[in-house]
């Protein structure tokens, strides 16, 4: 009895694994979020970068990227703050909004494509 | 290239427990638990010295690997060159395991193997506290050079920075002799929940015999929670393998009184368990406390002190690198930074004991994602075959106990002090809490049972092919020709 239901709960465990599998969802995959920065140039442990996103407050997914960022960007420092010399840009329409950009004080600097833009504090242009 | 720095390091695990446990090298119960073992020594030991090697010279890819490889040699020439009569575990009396029972053990293994590729091939850096803490370290630890300090800056707080470094000091190593690649986690989880299952087996067919072995293995290949926490590369299955380890060394020291190397061993176990996650701290406390009780309890008092030293002698290295970790590297507990007042209104908070009770039951009926509530099935079981304790595992159950209730009352007592968000908690840790205790709870359960009978019709028929196959074959004198003989006794 005790191993019939281990193995009955073990398939049926397995059958949510394999469906996971077989339903892709690209937005939370370690993998596809690295992807977005493959443009961006390979940082040293010595740069820092501030961070923004487009993600509402309350989106369970804004934490999640941030850290995504800062480990896919590790030995780099990310702090969430638009007040570093560079700021990551992280946004999710077809090309950056510059209605949200002024919001948050910044002026573009450089657009790697895939949702990821670095861009500099509005004051620092002055 | 990673199968090789891994391969060196089980070799290297296997070459120290050899070297406390020589006997022949061959297939036999003995190897099997020395190699189940030395996943977790290997790992240990390669961790210690990565970050030790790291402290006092630096990321030095040849540093690291000479050290590395002078670990190997020389724990290998020690396991290979150790002739020391040592204390071979062999396998207890017990009736043969029916082939029905190996084909469901199978079957558990198959479907065990099945959801960790599935799950890994899903989430190859495994899930979010994971990535976002062990593999974030190691990260840093090899790309940062010589700022490696950087993995223990202030901004990355939200990584809890005070955690020990086994993992991801192994991952790092890992990584700088071979490359980064998500082999080297995976492959690590995997030996641990491997190592995990092969030495809950190993003790149990040497101190109960096959039938419980088997069934505890098809139980724990069975627990798809406890295999997926595996797949997802948190330090919760190697701790439960640390921990599994010291309880199972105590009770074998309790089946051979006179041979302190299980408790050094024990020691050692515990001490890389403290290494692997915080956890293990109060582990190796309640484990100590625990021995010189249950040993107290016994009559045991001369046992006391041997024991509590030899344990503390096998343990005082890998605590000692925690030490020196949480003094040299890592910044204060952020448990520090909860003032008095907080924990006197979080301790005079009832609502808060009676959350974590009730967060507590519901996980006690929840876990392991069993169809139907594995305490439910197990009770069941016990009421069928109910508790005989051998009076030589006593002392080594309440060892267990004792140890096992001390660790999960402190982790929930810590939870009800210090955790601002206790429901977050709950929801979030218990289930691995439980998980890192449920290979040790599975030691006991069936360390304490009785043994398992055949059904009749199964016995009559063992006991025919017994006696039609000893009639048939020539008499013979050796061991071998002994044991149908004793089984039909057994079965009679």
């Amino acid at each position: 009895m005790l191993a019939a239901v281990a193995l009955a709960s073990s398939f049926w465990f397995l059958l949510d694994v394999l469906g996971a599998v077989s339903h892709r969802a690209p937005s939370f995959r370690v993998a596809d979020f690295e992807s977005r920065f493959a443009n961006f140039p390979k940082p040293g442990p010595e740069n820092v970068y501030g961070y923004v996103s487009d993600n509402r407050p309350n989106d369970p997914a804004s934490l999640s990227e941030f850290h995504l960022t800062q480990y896919t960007l590790a030995p780099a420092t990310i702090k969430a703050s638009a007040n570093e010399q560079l700021v990551i840009v992280n946004y999710h329409g077809k090309s950056l909004d510059f209605n949200f950009l002024r919001a948050a004080h910044l002026t573009p600097y450089q657009d790697f494509g895939n949702g990821i833009a670095l861009c500099r504090p509005a004051a620092a242009r002055r | 290239m990673i199968l090789l720095s891994l391969a060196a390091i089980w070799l290297a695990g296997f070459g120290l427990v050899r070297a406390m446990f020589p006997r022949p090298l061959r297939w036999s119960l003995h190897n099997v638990f020395l190699f189940s073992l030395a996943v977790g020594t290997g790992a240990g030991l390669a961790s210690c010295l990565y970050f030790l090697a790291l402290l006092i010279a630096g990321p030095s890819l040849t540093t690291l690997a000479s050290t590395l490889a002078g670990a190997v040699i020389v724990a290998l020439a020690f396991g290979l060159v150790a002739r020391r009569r040592a204390t071979e575990l062999s396998w207890a009396e017990g009736p043969p395991v029916p082939k029905y029972l190996l084909l469901v053990f199978a079957v558990s293994v198959a479907l065990a193997l099945a959801i960790f590729l599935g799950a890994v091939l899903f989430n190859p850096h495994g899930e979010e506290g994971a990535w976002s803490i062990w593999n974030l370290r190691a990260r840093f630890l090899v790309r940062a050079g010589a700022l490696w300090r950087l993995a223990f800056a202030n901004n990355l707080n939200w990584t809890h920075l005070d955690y020990p470094l086994m993992l991801p000091g192994l991952v790092a190593l890992c990584w700088k002799l071979s490359g980064e690649s998500t082999a080297a986690p995976i492959a690590i989880a995997f030996l641990f929940t491997l190592g995990t299952v092969g030495v809950l087996m190993c003790t149990l067919a040497a101190l109960r015999g096959k039938m419980e072995a088997v069934l505890a293995g098809t139980l724990l290949f069975g627990t798809a929670s406890f295999i997926a926490l595996g797949a997802a590369l948190y330090g919760d299955v190697p701790l439960s393998f640390y921990i599994l380890a010291t309880l199972a060394l105590f009770c074998l020291q309790d089946r051979h009184p006179a041979d302190l190397r299980f408790t050094a061993l024990a020691g050692l176990m515990a001490g890389f368990g403290a290494w692997t996650r915080n956890e293990g701290i109060i582990f190796v406390i309640a484990a100590l406390l625990a021995r010189a009780v249950a040993l107290f309890r016994a009559g045991e008092r001369s046992a006391i002190l041997p024991q509590v030293l030899t344990f503390l002698a096998g343990a005082i290295a890998p605590l000692a690198v925690v030490i020196v970790f949480k003094l040299r590297v890592a910044p204060p507990s952020g448990l520090l930074a909860i003032t008095p007042a907080e924990i006197f209104k979080h301790l005079s908070d009832i609502a808060r004991w009676i959350l974590t009770a009730e967060g507590l039951v519901i996980m006690l009926v929840n876990f392991g994602r069993f169809l139907i509530p594995i305490a439910l099935v197990l009770g069941i079981y016990w009421y069928l075959v109910r508790f005989k304790v051998d009076a030589r595992d006593r002392t080594g159950l309440a060892t267990a106990g004792i140890a096992l209730s001390l660790t999960l009352a402190a982790e929930l007592l810590i939870d009800i002090l210090y955790e601002p968000n206790l429901q977050v908690e709950i929801s979030t840790s218990f289930e691995r809490i439980l998980a890192q205790l449920w290979p040790s709870a599975l030691l006991m359960f069936f360390l304490a049972s009785a043994p398992l009978q055949l059904a009749p019709g199964s016995a009559a028929r063992k006991a025919k092919t017994a006696s039609k196959s000893a009639k048939a074959a020539p008499p013979a004198s050796g061991p071998a020709s002994r044991k149908p003989a004793e089984h039909l006794q057994r079965l009679n």
